[in-house]
């Protein structure tokens, strides 16, 4: 293609009516998002848009500890979450990729399933599970670390998986031919290469576990509820704006996270790689 | 490569886990589905009253169709709205590609309350679509706009667009611009070569996010919540209710079990449909 030619758009009627569309789809998209943030600075204590008056008390409302609390619960659960289903990942991720054994369609289907079997399901299941062999007092964050390890785990070994895949087979064994005994090909050569899957899977773990709502319904407890639980028990209540603040407050922590961690290894690329035409 | 010694020494600990919270309970509430119980306390009684209580009750049937008709709803309303944007983000040649992307997918880091919290301003009594009505005359008095069965299906379709537009570039991005080129110069017009060439080739990419946002809509519990009520209960809402409320374990679990099989049922069909995994 000559250079000269401006990289633009197809120009054309058609062109243009599409990104009327699009236009429209991204209002409709984030339109109730960002209604849901102007709420928040309502002087009225009522829910209305556009906002009646200007008043940040509903935030100073959000930021106390009753809305704290569950917040930092949330991110420890989620924080933990993460971590957990990253380290089961891995070994889960090697064993599917690089090995061929009995089991494995097995093994594949018991760690996608959490992926078809709707969290609600085994959310109730946990919860019947731990009355039932009497680990009541374990209902709380003990259960919910569990259940989330188990929802998040098919997106930390996917994107592992999707990085030892992408890996060319013959750098383990250049290593190996060099003298590296196994661990070392693993931890200086294997590690390092897939080190951005491994983040990019912690990430969307992390993410999973903070919006969760579905499984951690049935196993938080008083004092032990994740934020989104705690809002959604709220809004049977009334919807008042400080509901929409700590709302808008939920959104922050996984964003700050996102762009934090964007350039850095690229986690796009996992959620949607551009398909490379030569 | 393909080596045999030590996979389940490596894969032991997370399938063991894996068994214990994952596939256990999900065994043991298939089990309580058939058991007598009496409030939380099980009986050793193996029954089907469970299940004929839940299909022989109209509540609760209306439930089932409400879950499927709502699911098959947003499935499709989905579909509709996500491909066009995802035609336009596929083949754009704008600098600001990479940002629309990001922020197409950008709702996905709210939770589905947060999402729904503004339907709730815009559908109440006294919210947004009201006063946009009223204006325009085409109300006289204020209308109830939820809880309904609309209201959820708007507001799931939104809460769940983000999938649909990923697995449609997913497919849309596997079609070759230069297909629909070869089509135009031999003198299609833009509607003859979308029917014919584009639309054909991105089915797997539409069954694929039809399924998606139908199979999460269907055991959605935060959006009926918030913009249904009781007389719009779907399976989610309503297995919430026996397993916290009415302590009916084995109803709950019995409802867990007509849906789960229900939407296995569905992805059953959709493999002999022959289109791809949507998972992995």
């Amino acid at each position: 293609m000559s250079g000269a030619v401006r990289r633009g758009e197809p120009a054309s009627r058609a062109w243009i009516a599409l990104r009327v569309v699009v236009v429209a789809v991204y209002a409709f998209m984030l339109g109730p998002i960002l209604i849901t943030a102007a709420v928040s600075f309502n002087a009225s204590n009522r829910s209305l848009f556009p906002p009646r008056g200007f008043s940040l008390q509903w935030w100073g409302r959000a930021l106390s500890w009753e809305w704290i609390d569950p917040l930092l619960f949330s991110l420890k659960l989620g924080l933990a979450a993460g971590a957990c289903s990253t380290l089961l990942a891995l070994p889960l991720a090697f064993a599917l990729v690089r090995h061929d054994f009995r089991g494995r369609t097995a093994l594949l289907a018991l760690t996608l399933g959490p992926l078809l079997l709707p969290a609600l399901v085994t959310g109730a299941g946990l919860l019947q599970l731990f009355q039932y062999v009497g680990l009541r007092d374990s209902i709380g964050l003990p259960a919910l670390l569990c259940g989330h390890v188990v929802i998040c785990l098919p997106f930390a070994v996917r994107t592992t998986a999707i990085s030892l895949q992408s890996l060319p087979p013959n750098l383990e064994h250049a290593a190996a031919s060099l003298g590296a005994p196994p661990w070392r090909v693993q931890a200086h050569v294997i590690l390092p290469l897939i080190k951005n899957g491994i983040v990019a899977g912690a990430v969307f773990a992390f993410i999973h576990s903070f919006t969760d709502v579905n499984l951690s319904l049935f196993l938080a407890r008083p004092g032990e509820t994740p934020i989104n639980v705690k809002i959604l028990g709220f809004l049977e209540f009334g919807f008042a704006p400080t509901l929409a603040a700590v709302s808008v407050l939920t959104i922050a922590i996984p964003l700050a996270l996102v762009i934090a961690l964007q350039r850095a290894t690229g986690l796009g690329d996992f959620l949607y790689a551009e398909r490379r035409r030569d | 490569m393909s080596r045999k010694g030590g996979s389940w020494l490596l894969a032991g600990v997370p399938a063991l886990f894996l068994v214990t919270f994952f596939a256990l309970p999900n065994a043991l509430l298939l089990t309580v589905s058939f058991l007598k119980s009496d409030a939380q306390f099980l009986t050793d009684e193996v029954t089907l009253d469970n299940y004929a209580f839940v299909l022989s009750r109209r509540l609760y049937l209306e439930a089932i169709v409400r879950t499927f008709a709502i699911g098959i709803a947003v499935g499709v309303l989905d579909v509709l709205i996500a491909y066009p944007l995802a035609y336009f983000l596929v083949r754009t040649r704008s600098r600001w590609k990479g940002l629309l992307i990001a922020l197409a997918l950008a709702p996905l880091l709210a939770s589905v309350v947060v999402r729904t919290y503004g339907w709730y301003v815009i559908l109440n009594r006294f919210g947004v679509a009201n006063d946009v009505m009223l204006a325009l005359g085409l109300i006289s008095d204020r209308i109830a706009l939820m809880p309904s069965s609309g209201a959820i299906t708007v507001g799931l379709a939104h809460a769940l667009l983000p999938y649909a537009v990923l697995t449609l570039m997913g497919g849309l991005d596997s079609i070759h611009p230069n297909l629909e080129r070869a089509a135009m110069s031999l003198g299609a017009g833009r509607l003859r070569t979308f029917l014919a060439v584009t639309l054909p080739l991105s089915m797997p990419g539409v069954i694929g996010g039809f399924l998606l946002c139908f199979s999460i809509a269907i055991s959605a519990y935060a959006t009926p919540a918030i913009l249904g009520g009781p007389a719009t209960q779907v399976l989610a809402t309503a297995i919430y209710g026996f397993m916290t409320q009415l302590l009916d374990w084995s109803v709950g679990a019995a409802l867990a079990v007509i849906l789960v099989m229900s939407s296995f049922a569905l992805l059953y069909l959709a493999s002999r449909l022959g289109t791809r995994q949507v998972a992995l």
